[in-house]
């Protein structure tokens, strides 16, 4: 691979340009073609595969700047660099900004073609490496998808299948300590099964939400809200915890889907509730503002510093306030901002340590067109 | 109840398997088990039983769900109750995207996930064997 020679491409209609860049090639490592226009141009850029490519901007036939968008249209990892006549910046700088890589301004010493030829070949080469490991990032993605999945996720499972088996079968042969170590087992099987899916649902979540985005339909944002807080509400009860949810009335209903959207409240309203205090409240509020739904889920517990703050919808972050007891995966708020972003919408939040924190959904409507009806707070309160 | 009622278990990991047998052979009833689809479905065709366990991701992929389909054309196979047990939601999702509920595959079918508690599995076997029961009495 590395005893390949580069393949340059140069399209110009002067021959005299044509002929004086082969020859300051020759002798190097490439190979080099060229065309006096943009459609045998592009026939050769087909046939030729080339890794760099020279356009002059000023051609009769096919601008330069529809060469440029072809040979990105066709391979986007190909380099091009634009030829212009003298004091033409303007339409340089309009090149770059689609997509050439660099501009060589006529006329040119053979040193200053020498340099750009070579700079945009480094570049190539990078672009090349990027895209390959792009790819195996990809690979292993699904590759790991597959090992967590098959290897781990089916036996753990039928680990805890001959559990449940044999606590009922030996019920009423098990000591009080036998009967709790198995139910210490089966509840660390839980938790094992509950990471996998967790990370099932990561690692297969952008495949997952582009299916998604194939079935989605209107939906009422009060109903996503009031399932996900009935979801959450035995965690709630058992920090003894309220959970107050203020809707705003008759809502426009949001374009996408009513399971993964609770799924993205539950996250929220869930690490309001872990991360609460025993006793205190969560607000849980739905209102329009301009051309977006705001639903903002608001604790008063420990709050998250500034320096976590810029990490916190990352992967694998685990707030180091977390009550021991309460760790998750650390993808929740990952997740939920794949869900949100998936929804067209974006999430946000503000936060004080020691004060809590506010997370906020917005949501594009579905209908853009209905006016705002009058604000009318219904102010339920669910827990209590 | 459970006395004389024959059920078939199709699923491709034994382990798991060893697990709901248990338990369905302590609740009495007589239980019968495939490994693959194919002795599945040939037991399915060459037996009589009440009810049908059947496993969704078998093989190279949802192998189960070929058995479901062949049963539902099959007029026969078509009464028989089937529990399907399977790994994962979003393996159904998948296999049935924006279905909140999978479709029903024949008459009388249920969905329940694994690992399954071993009251819920007696409950629903044996809520399922006399559902197609009830059907039957009725005439459809």
């Amino acid at each position: 691979m590395g005893e390949a020679k580069s393949k340059i491409l140069i399209i110009d209609d002067e021959e005299v340009v044509l002929d004086s860049c082969t020859q300051i090639l020759e002798g190097g490592p490439y190979h080099v073609a060229t065309s006096m226009d943009g459609a045998f141009g592009m026939e050769l850029v087909q046939e030729f595969q080339p890794d760099l490519v020279f356009v002059d901007l000023k051609m009769p036939g096919i601008p330069g700047f529809e060469v440029l968008d072809r040979i990105h249209g066709f391979d986007p990892t190909i380099v091009a660099i634009v030829i212009t006549g003298y004091a033409t910046v303007s339409s340089a700088v309009e090149a770059i900004k689609k997509g050439a890589y660099d501009f060589l301004p006529k006329p040119f010493t053979p040193d200053e073609f020498r340099v750009i030829t070579r700079r945009g070949l480094e570049r190539r080469k990078l672009v090349l490496e990027t895209t390959a490991l792009k790819r195996e990032r990809e690979m292993l993605r699904e590759h790991f998808a597959a090992i967590v999945s098959h290897e781990l996720k089916s036996p753990i499972g039928a680990v805890q299948q001959n559990l449940l088996a044999l606590e009922h079968e030996l019920s009423d042969q098990l000591n009080e300590d036998q009967g709790n170590r198995l139910k210490r087992m089966k509840s660390s099987i839980n938790d094992l099964l509950e990471l996998i899916h967790t990370w099932l649902r990561v690692i297969s979540a952008d495949a997952d939400i582009n299916k998604l985005r194939e079935n989605f339909q209107s939906i009422s944002v009060e109903t996503v809200i009031s399932k996900a807080i009935e979801s959450v509400q035995p965690h709630a009860i058992r920090k003894d915890i309220d959970i107050v949810s203020s809707i705003e009335e008759s809502l426009d209903p949001v374009f996408g889907d009513e399971i993964t959207l609770m799924e993205a409240l539950v996250n929220l309203i869930g690490n309001a509730i872990k991360y609460s205090r025993m006793g205190s409240q969560i607000h849980v509020r739905a209102d329009e503002e301009e051309d977006y739904i705001l639903i903002a889920v608001s604790d008063r517990g420990v709050g998250i510093s500034d320096e976590d703050l810029p990490f916190i919808f990352g992967d694998f972050y685990v707030g180091k306030s977390a009550p021991e007891a309460e760790r998750g995966s650390g993808l929740g708020l990952a997740i939920t901002r794949r869900i949100v972003e998936a929804h067209e919408g974006s999430i946000s939040v503000e936060s004080a340590l020691d004060k809590g924190s506010t997370f906020m959904i917005r949501l594009p409507f579905l209908n853009t067109d209905r006016h705002n009806e009058p604000v009318l707070d219904t102010g339920i309160l669910v827990n209590n | 109840m459970t006395e004389g009622k024959k059920l078939l278990i199709i699923d491709d990991d034994p382990d798991f398997v060893e697990g709901i047998l248990s338990i369905l052979e302590n609740a009495g009833y007589e239980v019968e088990t495939a490994y693959n689809p194919k002795d599945g479905f040939a037991a399915l065709e060459s037996k009589r039983y009440d009810l049908l366990l059947l496993d969704i991701m078998m093989g190279r992929g949802a192998e189960g769900i070929m058995i479901a389909r062949k049963m539902r054309k099959d007029p026969k196979l078509r009464e028989i109750p089937v529990l399907i047990i399977t790994g994962i939601r979003e393996q159904i999702a998948y296999l049935f995207p924006g279905q909140p509920v999978h479709p029903h595959f024949v008459e009388v079918d249920e969905l329940v996930e694994k690992p399954v508690e071993p009251d819920f599995l007696l409950e629903r076997v044996s809520a399922l064997i006399q559902a197609a029961e009830d059907r039957q009495a009725e005439g459809k």
